[in-house]
């Protein structure tokens, strides 16, 4: 895995998120939210979209489990052939902002949801992310139908 | 989810895209993380002085994996930053790092000082080493005479 912090978790930088998602939003649009999340899939997460375009789906799954077991999250992993589905049942960063009694920006989610479309792009996979509320959501990985 | 371990990553495309339109939004961006770090901050800092920045910067110490040490004297706060995880993280990293980047640092704590009624002061030799030593006053005078010390920034 490209990325593998340790060592102790500084979990309030989902507020920072959540005041960063709102401020670009209202100052310069939804596109332009969108835009800094596929700039975060193309070029931070540059060797996962590599594998994914290489066939190899395993570098996410284990960037999706290791940083949601760094972080407490709650979830569970389902495999269904090549079709394979991360469950989250607790959103760590939902649930610290909830915690903490910061309103949730009606965009935070995005940051999973267009992080998710832009590494699966040029890629054999695509990835839906669906958003259930209250910190759960299910995103599916699985290999596009044939044209 | 961008795991709070990559934050610091998203934010320097963030400080990129903002560049692109100009460096003026990207100032316009870090004086609103003052504004966002003031709500946290500034009371504690106003209400417990220098004694509270150090206590709030040694739980930052340990949770953001810095390499640093803190210093609290009658004067001063100083947190000498022997290698900052952020800039770190940035540096390794498979997207450019910011020019910016260590800007946001100063960008945002000033404004929390000021809205504390305190001085910092940030001394950074180059943008590519995550080193640093920030000061932090009660006395503006006392800062300024550190600011005017060879090598120290303008404030």
């Amino acid at each position: 895995m490209r990325y593998r912090e340790t060592g102790d978790v500084h979990l309030d930088f989902h507020r920072t998120a959540n005041g960063t998602i709102s401020y670009l939003r209202a100052n310069y649009g939804r596109d332009f939210l969108d835009e800094t999340f596929r700039r975060t899939a193309r070029d931070v997460y540059a060797a996962i979209r590599e594998d994914l375009k290489r066939g190899n789906t395993e570098h996410l799954v284990e960037h999706w489990t290791y940083f949601f077991d760094r972080e407490g999250g709650r979830y569970a992993l389902e495999r269904n052939g090549e079709e394979i589905r991360f469950v989250v049942e607790r959103c760590p960063a939902v649930d610290y902002l909830q915690s903490r009694g910061i309103p949730i920006d009606e965009d935070f989610c995005r940051q999973t949801v267009v992080v998710n479309d832009a590494l699966a792009e040029g890629t054999p996979f695509e990835i839906s992310t669906e958003v259930l509320g209250g910190g759960k959501c299910v995103q599916t990985i699985r290999r596009r139908a044939e044209q | 989810m961008i795991p709070s371990d990559h934050f610091v990553r998203y934010y320097n495309e963030v400080f990129k895209a903002l560049e692109q339109r100009g460096i003026e939004h990207l100032k316009r961006y870090f004086d609103y993380l003052g504004e966002l770090q003031k709500l946290e901050l500034a009371e504690r800092f106003r209400a417990g002085g220098l004694r509270a920045c150090h206590d709030y910067w040694s739980r930052i110490l340990k949770e953001e994996n810095c390499v640093g040490r803190l210093t609290l004297t009658e004067y001063y706060f100083e947190f000498r930053m022997d290698r900052c995880p952020s800039l770190s993280k940035v540096l390794d990293n498979d997207a450019s790092a910011s020019a910016f980047y260590c800007d946001h640092c100063i960008g945002w704590v000033r404004p929390v000082m000021d809205a504390a009624g305190l001085y910092a002061v940030l001394c950074k030799d180059s943008p590519d080493e995550p080193r640093c030593v920030m000061r932090v006053y009660a006395d503006p005078e006392k800062a300024r005479e550190f600011e005017r010390q060879p090598r120290a920034p303008k404030r």
